[in-house]
């Protein structure tokens, strides 16, 4: 098995110099590096510019609704325990609009490994708040301001149960998110790996 | 008498719905037939809570509402006083020690009033509520003083009820439906009135091999029901109208992957909270049209307890045939009323599998977005056209290949046609029992709408509509699908069921109906 089976047919659309070319990569070469037979695995999407990743690899895929890539993947877990589970999903889908689901599987323990693409912002629907946005930075939709603290999602998720995984790494070093994502799909139990990146788009103001 | 009617209020608490049950057990294992329905608040003590139930030698379609007996576990619920069995119950539970055992001692009297054997009905007793000896012995004080105080008011000779001696409500039902159609993955939040299956098959799901879940949300039950569709499993879910709201979403996105999920909705009165614990048809127009977009859904509604049973096979083998949602549309008064009916655990196993490429099994992609054949994302004009095309085909197919939802009962030769959908089947066939004035359609499959509808309803004079509900749902469709117009639409919508005689009177019936010498007849066209 090598990198080319897991690409599609379709050239990714991400802009140029997007970092989810990073997490992109990093998940093929952690799929490899682990030997993931793809007749055990699943990955479901959330909606954003992270879950177009849906359509540029080959495997068996979901590009389920905005916010629940995580209902989507317990079923599939529950149903197929043998099968091999991830998550991928950005902050606005995974902490925001389905934030109660990310909760609720922690809590579980259920076996699923979930990737958040965390660039602190709407960025498909271009460059609107998200939960992860510090106070203070103005949006599109907060041109004033946002005025709520973000979620934190490592200390979130360890308050809720502290038998979960969760790590935080940032495409800054792409090598560290290979070795993370890898660690992650090694563990059992429920994981968390929030992966830090900038919107080159409509991030500026948050450098 | 040909039938009676037993009503036991009290306040919640005092073990009424379970002492009916009682009764009901009783007189199932006595021979007779009957049917249920109680009214109560949403609280869980206190308020006015009443039980009735409809006995007798021939199968009760729908429970009457004038009691023939009627009980009062404590003061205050005494209603109109009409047929009140004055049992001194204060005194009696005092000597047992409780009131819990006002009930027992009330069946005991209604048991003797109606000439049941003592014997068995104490057997019954005995098991029922585990190894309290108290109950048997208040079953006996109650038998004790009715033999004294009252008089016999026994039903006509016994027929044989043909083993239909399974009791249960229409969430059991349904929920034994869907253990035979193949179902392994269940999963609701609770809401009245639905919760019974969640609890039923909870209960059992070792013994059913069946994966159930009480997820965080309606919107995680609908979604872990599609993934695990998608993974192919048998996925099921159970609501009501506020919590199928919640599902609409997931709803869409089966429809666009072609992930088949049984969505099984327990209507009460909306809109908002409503009144929970009441009954409706409010949600048909809302079930055919539930989901955003353009796709493919079937709607169905059982009619009766035997029929939810069926159903629910029927359901999950049709979400699993053509890859699409189905809706199941019951209502308060199916959910929670009681029938006897055949044992379920006989009823045969028949299992379609979905053909859908599910993981191991191949690579595909169930894309939310619309997609090409292997799933992947496009925005062309051909494959969108052909997107949409591909997936409302599947009605088209339904139509031609699922063409018997529908029931007509009665004489194609009557002048009147009844027409309805669900729990309201019950009551019809009482109002028309052994009247060949009236036939009755009962529309099972409400989307997509079987054209041969239209030409048994155009093919009789005078066409009533019966719904329980303020705008005549089913009217809507079939005047938008077969520009069908009634002369008569008689509707209902303050929480309650139709009952019997209120139906008669609409229909003008006079009570007791003209007998006739041929029975009403099931008849297949």
């Amino acid at each position: 098995m090598n990198e080319v089976h897991l690409k599609s047919k379709i050239i990714p659309t991400w802009c140029p110099g997007c970092q989810d070319f990073v997490i992109y990569a990093s998940l093929q070469q952690a799929i490899i590096n682990q030997k993931i037979d793809l007749k055990d695995l699943v990955i479901v999407y959330d909606i954003g510019c992270i879950g177009n990743m849906a359509d540029f690899l080959k495997v068996f895929g979901v590009h389920s609704l905005h916010g629940r890539c995580v209902p989507i993947a317990v079923g599939i877990k529950l149903a197929r325990p043998e099968l091999k589970v991830v998550v991928v999903g950005g902050d606005g889908g995974v902490y925001g609009e389905g934030l109660s689901h990310l909760i609720a599987a922690a809590r579980l323990n259920l076996d699923i490994t979930v990737l958040v693409a965390n660039n602190q912002l709407y960025s498909l629907t271009t460059g609107q708040t998200s939960p992860t946005t510090p106070k203070g930075v103005k949006t599109k939709s907060t041109p004033n301001g946002v005025e709520s603290v973000p979620v934190e999602p490592e200390g979130l998720i360890r308050a809720v149960n502290d038998e979960a995984w969760v790590k935080h790494v940032s495409c800054q070093k792409p090598s560290e998110v290979t070795t993370a994502i890898e660690a992650a799909l090694k563990h059992h139990g429920f994981d968390l790996l929030d992966i830090d990146q900038l919107c080159v788009s409509f991030g500026k103001q948050l450098l | 008498m040909k039938r009676i009617t037993v009503k036991i209020a009290g306040p919640a608490g005092m073990g009424i719905k379970s002492a009916g049950l009682l009764l009901a057990k009783i007189v199932t294992e006595a021979g007779y037939y009957f049917a249920d329905y109680s009214e109560y608040p949403s609280l869980i003590r206190g308020g006015h809570n009443t039980y009735q139930i409809t006995i007798s030698s021939e199968e009760v379609y729908m429970v009457d509402r004038e009691a023939d007996l009627l009980v009062a576990l404590a003061p205050g619920h005494e209603e109109d006083g009409k047929n009140l069995l004055e049992i001194p119950l204060p005194t009696m539970t005092m000597q047992l020690g409780g009131q819990i055992y006002a009930n027992t001692i009330s069946i005991g009297a209604i048991c003797c009033i109606l000439g049941l054997s003592r014997e068995k009905a104490i057997k019954i007793v005995a098991g029922y509520y585990g190894d309290d000896p108290k109950n048997p012995e208040a079953f006996e004080i109650g038998w004790g003083w009715a033999s004294a105080n009252s008089n016999k008011t026994e039903i006509d000779k016994v027929k044989d009820n043909e083993d239909k001696e399974s009791i249960m409500d229409g969430n059991e039902a349904f929920g034994w439906g869907l253990v035979k159609g193949g179902c392994n993955f269940f999963a609701a939040y609770p809401m009245t009135p639905a919760t019974g299956m969640l609890h039923f098959l909870a209960k059992n799901q070792d013994r059913f091999k069946m994966t159930v879940v009480h997820p965080e949300d309606e919107i995680a039950v609908a979604n872990e029901a599609t993934g695990a569709s998608i993974a192919g499993a048998s996925a099921a879910v159970a609501t009501s109208g506020g919590g199928f709201a919640l599902m609409n979403e997931a709803v869409s996105f089966g429809g666009m992957i072609g992930a088949g999920v049984v969505y099984f909705v327990g209507q009460r009165p909306g809109p908002a909270t409503g009144m929970p614990t009441w009954t409706v048809q409010g949600d048909l127009l809302y079930a055919v049209f539930s989901g955003h977009g353009e796709f493919t859904k079937i709607v169905l509604a059982p009619g009766d307890t035997s029929e939810c049973l069926k159903t629910g096979r029927e359901a999950m083998n049709l979400a699993n045939k053509y890859d699409v949602p189905v809706i199941v549309l019951s209502d308060k008064l199916l959910c929670e009323g009681s029938k006897n009916i055949s044992d379920p655990e006989k009823e045969e196993t028949i299992i379609i599998k979905s053909k859908k490429i599910i993981p191991g099994k191949g690579i595909h992609l169930y894309n939310s977005y619309e997609h090409d054949e292997e799933g992947f994302s496009t925005e062309e004009a051909d494959a969108a056209k052909s997107g949409v095309e591909k997936r409302l085909k599947k009605a088209k197919e339904i139509l031609k290949y699922e063409d018997n939802f529908f029931k007509l009962y009665g004489q194609i030769s009557a002048s009147n046609l009844l027409v309805s959908w669900g729990s309201t089947k019950g009551v019809i066939l009482e109002a028309i029992r052994d009247n060949n004035d009236f036939a009755y359609l009962q529309i099972k499959m409400l989307w997509p709408l079987n054209n041969k509808i239209e030409k048994i309803i155009n093919s009789f004079k005078t066409k009533i509509l019966v719904e329980n509900n303020a705008t005549a749902q089913l009217g809507r469709l079939l005047k938008s699908e077969f520009k069908i117009e009634f002369d008569k639409t008689i509707l209902k919508y303050d929480g309650r069921p139709f009952f019997p005689n209120e139906l008669k009177e609409e229909l003008k019936i006079q009570n007791p109906s003209v007998l006739r010498t041929s029975p009403l007849e099931e008849r297949e066209t």
